[in-house]
């Protein structure tokens, strides 16, 4: 098990996606729309046609100036307060999968060399540090698509340690015709749109724009991270191993708490990937509703779990939780939710994140 | 004040060293065909992990900040008809799952970072909190082309792994302090990864602000 935590607290949270911010994205869920539109997965160089959830007014295509920083900055500005994030005591960490690294892509293709202060990690991340203003504290962590609970465990250790007063944990992974093109060289990406935990003879996902950031303290906020745990299969670079064992490993490291909890799946539409999830949170956790919501916004990847974060907790404020968008019954199990419903009778939310390799994130939320 | 001691250490000095070259120098520590597919940078960091025989127990802490050069440059190059298996490989903690998918090691806790300058100190921080009785840190850089001609990779090859005890124990080979004040220092020093690696591989001491406010030691004890 992993070493155990204080509950830390949320004190604030949003979430940006292709609809929009939080409360307009939970909207569009609650309403059961879906931003995903078919797009050339190489964009003005044609290709098949791929389902992708762009942000409103972004190139999907890289640009110079990037077009991810207004989002980003317009995320930003809605972090309360004028705490000096990236301070010995107000750390930042940074999540993301593939940071910039679709300037590259631009510039191998097209040769303007501007790209390159936006191709790897650390000049994408000091790039949007120099933006946002913060201090030179930032850490960056990336796992793929569990990259975000990474930077939640991690800010919560430094917080569990009298390391820092607020930590910021801010995530982001902007689609753009590197990533498409490697999910689609995959062939996982295709325009007929089979839902999650729909049952069909292929499998697929969608991709999607998307960023969050949470402010994490000891002490206040409206809601608490009970409980989180990772677990690294390390059977196959893309397939779990097959008796969902790995699943079942990262769910059984949180606790039993005798709360009431629904269930944020990763559910990205991989029909394995996704029938051992929802039948592993069926055994963790029997009769708790499953629901995905990444049939409507696409896989934000490695921002996924900070963003479904926050999505789940303005849907515990709004008290009532999407559904499983575009898909329809049956689904893997009994307890996949197509439907939005209340959750008056719930008084926690497990949300889980998968990726590469076998990784497993998982996390327990409740109010305080 | 942190401390955490160092109880093994491995280092993989490969230098301008090609990946042919590491692949054909290596490839009997992997089993056999295993290699054929590992990346320069998943081959250093395999074998400088193997003899620490990470379990699942302990905590994994991964630091590089170019990861799988090659790999980046070919998928690039494949467009229009990417490759899916150089997109894979070309993911960031893809060099220690190379290692541990081969050998079938799960592992619980496994934590890849990235950076520039403070990569070390922010990997160190995450190994000493990470809060089980065994820590293993490792990471390194494989040497780039394209990508390095415009300053974009890595202009040599390495890679290391320690394992870090939280109590001080009989034989070890160094101690390591983290010491925190609040007040933000003035000093600009900074310990990229390359600097880390020839730190540990020279076995050298280390004693300078490395983020402000933070202050490493490395004590070398034997």
């Amino acid at each position: 098990m992993i070493p155990s935590l204080p509950p830390i607290r949320i004190a604030a949270c949003g979430a940006l996606t292709a609809f929009g911010d939080d409360t307009a994205t939970l909207a569009a869920l609650l309403a059961g729309r879906s931003a995903l539109v078919h797009l050339p997965v190489h964009g003005s160089e044609g290709g098949d046609l791929v389902p992708l959830a762009v942000c409103a007014g972004r190139a999907y295509e890289e640009t110079i100036p990037p077009s991810w920083i207004p989002y980003v900055r317009l995320l930003a500005e809605r972090i309360p307060g004028d705490t000096a994030w990236g301070s010995p005591r107000h750390p930042v960490f940074v999540t993301s999968s593939n940071f910039g690294v679709g300037h590259l892509h631009a510039f191998r293709r097209h040769g303007n060399t501007a790209h390159l202060a936006y191709g790897t990690p650390f000049d994408c991340v000091d790039a949007l540090v120099t933006t946002l203003g913060w201090g030179p504290n930032i850490t960056t962590l990336s796992h793929a698509c569990v990259s975000a609970h990474l930077g939640l465990l991690q800010a919560s250790r430094v917080l569990a340690a009298g390391l820092a007063d607020s930590a910021l944990v801010f995530s982001f992974d902007f689609i753009s015709p590197f990533v498409a093109g490697g999910f689609h060289a995959l062939k996982i990406l295709n325009a007929d749109l089979p839902a999650p935990y729909q049952d069909r003879p292929t499998g697929s996902i969608a991709l999607g724009d998307g960023a969050a950031f949470a402010v994490l303290t000891r002490d206040y906020g409206d809601y608490v991270l009970a409980a989180q745990s990772l677990h690294n299969e390390m059977h196959h670079f893309t397939a779990n191993q097959a008796d969902g064992s790995g699943f079942d490993a990262c769910l059984a490291d949180l606790p039993d708490t005798g709360r009431r909890v629904w269930l944020k799946g990763h559910g990205t539409g991989t029909l394995d990937a996704g029938r051992l999830e929802a039948v592993a949170l069926a055994r963790r956790f029997p009769g708790a509703p499953l629901v995905s919501w990444k049939g409507a916004l696409g896989h934000t990847l490695g921002s996924c779990g900070l963003v479904e974060l926050a999505l789940a907790i303005a849907a515990m404020r709004a008290g009532r939780a999407p559904g499983t968008i575009g898909a329809t019954a049956p689904g893997f199990t009994d307890a996949v939710a197509f439907s939005s419903f209340d959750l008056a009778a719930y008084d926690g939310a497990v949300c889980t994140s998968n990726a590469f390799g076998g990784a497993h994130a998982a996390l327990l939320l409740h109010h305080a | 004040m942190l401390e955490r001691w160092i109880t093994a250490l491995h280092t993989e000095d490969a230098g301008l060293e090609t990946p042919a070259a590491t692949r054909e120098r290596l490839k009997e520590r992997f089993p056999k065909n295993a290699t054929r597919r590992m990346t320069q940078l998943g081959l250093l960091v395999g074998v400088a992990l193997e003899p620490l025989r990470p379990e699942h127990n302990d905590a994994i802490i991964y630091a590089s900040g170019y990861a799988e050069t090659r790999a980046l440059e070919g998928y690039l190059d494949s467009f229009p008809t990417p490759s899916p298996t150089l997109f894979q490989t070309s993911i960031h903690p893809c060099a220690v799952q190379q290692s541990l998918i081969t050998h079938q090691r799960s592992i619980r806790q496994f934590m890849p970072l990235t950076g520039g300058d403070r990569l070390p100190a922010q990997a160190l921080l995450t190994a000493f909190l990470a809060g089980t009785p065994r820590v293993i840190l490792c990471g390194g850089e494989e040497r780039g082309t394209w990508l390095l001609e415009y300053g974009r990779a890595s202009d040599r090859t390495f890679a290391f792994a320690l394992s870090l005890s939280a109590t001080p124990v009989a034989g070890a080979l160094a101690r390591i302090e983290l010491e925190f004040s609040d007040a933000p220092d003035s000093s600009d020093a900074t310990l990229p990864l390359p600097a880390f690696f020839d730190c540990l591989h020279e076995r050298r001491p280390i004693d300078m602000g490395i983020l402000p406010g933070r202050r490493l030691r490395i004590n070398w004890l034997q």
